[in-house]
């Protein structure tokens, strides 16, 4: 134990001290390009010289789309070059905020509608009235509302989201061939009163383990084999398109963030239904399986075990990838004010820290016309928020014979804003664990989300 | 394995079989708890994506697919390179932080100074400063300095010693015969010489538990290299890993890929250095 | 005189000489990080905007918070529910291994998988294994438990998952203790009529004292910092507040995902001040104990 290092292993150590030192003056990195422009810096302004524009987005395959429209811009525009930046959305929010502080922030970034007003706020972003000097009609209408603050634009939209269901025919048509044409018209009712649909059509599509409808006596809802839909703590697939096709609203807009859920009757209509549907009539799964698991609903669908799947258009890859069985799309179920969606878009914002503002103005157009847009729906990845560049969109998916057109319509129909907030989470953080036991049904629906709405509005001063 | 001379008669040889017997069902009852989720996450590994949604997480992979091994390579997730930084990372923090640690032990160890104590306490007080606190800070720090998602700043934070190390190192050199050094210091060796050939030596089991230690934190390093580096260029493991999730697809599938290929290397060195870990830790009384 | 004097001068300057790198970088990235964490705890700071000067308001509305005091309930919980748990195993698994049976070197590398792997992962297989629906652990026990959405079964599962990473390490550090227990004084009570309990309770462990403070310390430290597991497996929930919703999660969470780092950090500064409070408490208890000094 106390006899001296050998020779070979004290040369061994040597080498790997040795080594060490060397990494540190000359550690390397194989994905390092050779240009070594730092992704996420600033980049260097150039007088005459060629300029690189830097854009931080977090979608991996929105990214090989805005590759092919930068080729195209680069074209265009010998004299600039546009670096994109992935920075994936697990960790988009947590670092864009540092980023963005300390002005180690790419001239160009992508945001959503709950974070963009404090970066307008600071001071950090530049409006597109003062930058491009117009708004482009061309540019989806939600979109343009949900960015629009203090009465200016605060980004180019690039993407809309649009809701619809997905619908599993082949379980619909063991049930009974009649109710698919009944999908596309699905209604619901406060309290599933006259005039409802949805719920006996949800009923009839449950299944349990002993092979018992809904609809039967002796339905056993704790053990269920085939569930009829995916009602859940999801914001932007089910309760905002319930909220808003009821006429509810969460916040109180007009420019105000204040949280009214708790507090409009038709608002807390809609959680009360969506509520009953899991824990009163077991047509959706329970929400210990769904409020901590985004994927379930999903898994449920693809596996087969689901007939109808309200979702949008971020999920149409997935289901188009992973589905072995013949489904179609449809619009929402349709409340008292109609088939809502969620206002959900994307848009570029541009950091008030670049260097490079004409080269950035020129990005902007480019990004923001059809020509630019467009390769968004040719890869489609997404669909694209200049409406004049949607048909590429709809003419991928048409070539791999899948029917759009319900998505279309959603993005052009009739909508609720998606949530608008100052940044940071304090009010969803707030808000959050009441609602998820509100689903779980151990609070009850009208005295919790009056509860959450009082903790939401203390955590943003309201 | 030699039989206790002294263990007294009346334990006899069917006792012993039964105790033995019992000993390996707890050892077993146990190793399959420490298993089997190993197993189901390498198991998701084996699983296409089609697979792994449309059957239940705990069906077998069939047919097994090494489809996300070639993919973690492939053009988009080029794991080469976060696996060529993560070694690089590792190596140098390894090596300096020990050589540090072991200089800074030795002196607590075994030499007497004013206001050694005090430091030595203020040091084990740092071990109780939460890794949250000082995240923020240190990125403004870097970021002034223009280190931001550089080499540098993956692994200065750490490069200096670690009082963690320190003080396990300083508990085994206090253990180092008197006679031992003071006979190399008679043959006229100074500090580092002593320390080279005498105290390392002596102590090369705490050596081979601390690298283990070591490397195992830093190569599973997550919220440093996650906020201090972005894009591909310093992508460690952990970074790349959790960087294989989108917002809408939680490529579950290659998640585990990545998870497996990241442990492989961590039991090799465990593997390599475990016979010198059991006789290396010792804890004496504090002074 | 002038010689003893020369020579501890030259000692001293030894002494800082080899303290000299650890004190660069713990005081660069330790201490200098602390302080600025400590000048934060008196702003009002959310990243994008510069600090404003708040004085002590945010350490008024955390210490006035009571889901920061249920958080640092649930921590307290955690930590009573796992350190005896994975102490107690550790302690059994490494006699256990220390016995030398054929098969232990295997045991030895299973043991230690669970800590030498990445924690946030592990906490996602943890998740599907507890899975209400199509979960392993229901799987077997045939019946629908939501584990991890019970108020009183969530808390319980989360440190399950912590026992299981960590009793490994703990074990470790036992298995050292334990070598370097001399035979010699076991075997002379052996010869004294003492059994094997009585030689393990009288003998081994009051041996084993600076091991056990050693890991008790470290692993009380760490489990009040425990945020990967929480955050992977129930991200704090179930229920408001949340029934795992422990110190080092509401720490994150302030930070990173509500942008109030002037709270954030003087939460933390809290929870340092707790924990060297906490550990010089058990320095003096265990001081009073240690009898035996094994390294020395």
């Amino acid at each position: 134990m106390s006899q001296p290092l050998s020779f070979n292993r004290r040369k061994a150590l040597g080498i790997l001290g040795a080594g060490s030192a060397g990494a540190l003056l000359a550690a390397c990195s194989p994905s390092q390009q050779a240009d070594q422009g730092n992704s996420g810096g600033n980049s260097t302004g150039g007088s005459g010289d060629k300029v690189t524009i830097s854009f931080r987005l977090w979608d991996d395959q929105v990214q090989k789309a805005y590759q092919k429209a930068f080729t195209e811009f680069t074209k265009q525009n010998p004299d600039i070059e546009v670096k994109t930046n992935l920075v994936p959305w697990a960790n988009y929010w947590t670092q864009l905020p540092v980023d963005v502080g300390s002005g180690a922030i790419d001239d160009l970034f992508w945001t959503n509608s709950s974070n963009f007003q404090q970066y307008a706020d600071a001071g950090k972003i530049s409006d597109v009235n003062s930058l491009l000097g117009s708004i482009d009609d061309a540019w989806v209408k939600p979109v343009v509302d949900q960015y629009t603050y203090k009465d200016k634009l605060w980004g180019i939209p690039q993407i809309a989201d649009a809701n619809g269901i997905f619908y599993n025919k082949s379980i619909i048509s063991d049930v009974d061939p009649k109710i698919i044409s009944r999908i596309g018209k699905l209604k619901w009712r406060p309290g599933a009163g006259s005039g409802d649909n949805l719920l006996s059509t949800l009923k009839m599509l449950t299944v349990d383990k002993n092979g018992k409808a809904a609809t039967d006596a002796g339905f056993d809802g704790k053990n269920i084999k085939t569930y009829g839909y995916n009602a859940a703590y999801d914001l932007q697939a089910i309760y905002f398109p319930f909220i808003g096709s009821n006429g509810g609203r969460w916040q109180q807009g007009n420019g105000s963030n204040k949280f009214v859920f708790g507090s409009d009757p038709k608002t807390v209509q809609a959680f009360e239904y969506i509520v009953d549907l899991i824990n009163k009539y077991h047509v959706a799964p329970s929400a210990a399986d769904t409020n901590d698991n985004g994927d379930f609903s999903l898994n449920q669908f693809l596996q087969g075990h689901m007939a109808i799947f309200q979702s949008g258009t971020y999920n149409l890859a997935n289901i188009s990838d992973g589905a072995k069985f013949d489904w179609a799309i449809a619009r929402n179920p349709a409340g008292t004010a109609g088939s809502f969606g969620v206002a959900s878009g994307v848009v570029v914002a541009a950091s008030a820290a670049t260097k490079n503002t004409d080269a950035v103005k020129k990005l902007l157009r480019f990004l923001g016309s059809a020509d630019g847009n467009k390769f968004i729906g040719e890869s489609g990845s997404a669909l694209p928020a200049v409406s004049t560049a949607q048909s590429s969109w709809v003419d991928f998916w048409k070539a791999k014979n899948i029917d759009v057109q319900a998505f279309v319509d959603a993005a052009n129909g009739d909508t609720i804003p998606a949530p608008l907030g100052t940044g940071g989470s304090a009010s969803s953080d707030a808000y959050d664990p009441i609602l998820k036991e509100i689903f779980l049904g151990r609070t009850p629906v009208k005295s919790g989300l009056a509860q959450a709405e009082a903790k939401a509005n203390a955590a943003i001063g309201h | 394995m030699a039989t206790n001379p002294y263990r007294p008669l009346s334990r006899g040889p069917v006792r012993r079989i039964g105790s033995t017997v019992l000993i390996y069902a707890v050892l077993i009852f146990g190793a399959v708890i420490i298993l089997t989720p190993f197993l189901l996450s390498f198991m998701t590994g084996l699983k296409s994506p089609v697979q792994f949604s449309n059957t239940s997480s705990l069906s077998l992979p069939s047919p097994i697919t090494w489809a996300n091994f070639q993919e973690l390579f492939g053009p988009d997730h080029n794991f080469i390179s976060p696996i060529a930084v993560t070694v690089q990372m590792t190596v140098v923090i390894l090596v300096v932080q020990l050589s540090c640690s072991i200089l800074a032990a030795y002196a607590f160890a075994r030499l007497s100074f004013p206001g050694r104590d005090i430091i030595f306490w203020a040091y084990l007080a740092t071990m109780m400063i939460p890794a949250v606190t000082t995240i923020v800070p240190l990125y403004g720090m870097f970021t002034a300095a223009g280190l931001r998602n550089t080499f540098w700043a993956l692994v200065l934070p750490t490069l200096f010693g670690s009082p963690y190390a320190i003080f396990l190192l300083r508990e085994y050199f206090r253990g180092v015969p008197d006679d031992l050094e003071a006979a190399a210091r008679i043959d006229g060796c100074g500090t580092l010489r002593v320390l080279w050939y005498v105290v390392i030596p002596y102590s090369r089991p705490i050596i081979a538990t601390l690298t283990v230690i070591t490397v195992v934190s830093h190569w599973n390093n997550f919220l440093w290299p996650r906020v201090i580096t972005s894009g591909p260029d310093w992508a460690v493991l952990t970074v790349a890993t959790a960087d294989l999730q989108s917002q809408y697809n939680g490529n579950w599938t290659l998640v585990m890929a990545a998870t497996t290929l990241a442990l492989l290397p961590l039991i090799v060195i465990y593997l390599i250095f475990q016979r010198q870990i059991v006789n290396s830790i010792s804890i004496g009384g504090f002074k | 005189m002038t010689n003893a004097r020369g020579r501890a001068l030259r000692r001293t300057a030894v002494g800082y000489g080899l303290l000299a790198p650890s004190m660069i970088g713990i005081g660069l990235f330790l201490i200098i990080p602390v302080l600025v964490a400590i000048a934060v705890s008196f702003d009002s700071w959310n990243i994008i905007s510069p600090p404003k000067w708040l004085g002590p308001q945010n350490y008024i509305s955390v210490l006035t918070d009571p889901d920061v005091w249920h958080s640092f309930l649930v921590t307290a919980q955690y930590t009573l529910l796992v350190i005896p748990t994975q102490t107690i195993l550790g302690l059994g698994l490494a006699v256990l291994l220390s016995k030398r049976l054929p098969g232990t070197p295997v045991f030895r590398v299973i043991f230690a998988l669970p800590w030498i792997c990445a924690p946030l992962t592990l906490g996602i297989v943890w998740k599907w294994v507890f899975a209400p629906t199509g979960g392993l652990l229901n799987a077997i026990i045939g019946t629908r438990v939501e584990w991890l959405t019970d108020f009183s079964l969530a808390l319980p599962a989360v440190s399950f998952v912590s026992v299981w990473t960590q009793t490994g390490y703990v074990a470790l550090f036992y298995l050292a203790g334990l070598s370097g227990v001399p035979k010699d004084i076991q075997d002379a009570a052996r010869v004294d009529g003492a059994g094997e309990v009585g030689v393990f309770w009288r003998i081994t462990m009051p041996l084993l004292r600076p091991t056990t403070f050693f890991v008790l310390a470290t692993s009380i430290i760490s489990s009040f910092q425990v945020f990967d597991t929480v955050y992977a497996m129930t991200g704090g929930g179930p229920g408001a507040p949340g029934r795992t919703d422990v110190i080092a999660h509401r720490i994150y969470s302030l930070a990173f995902e509500q942008l109030d780092l002037g709270k954030a950090s003087a939460l933390s500064v809290i929870l340092m001040i707790g924990l060297i409070v906490l550990t010089v408490l058990q320095q003096v208890y265990f001081r009073r104990r240690i009898t035996y000094d094994v390294a020395n």
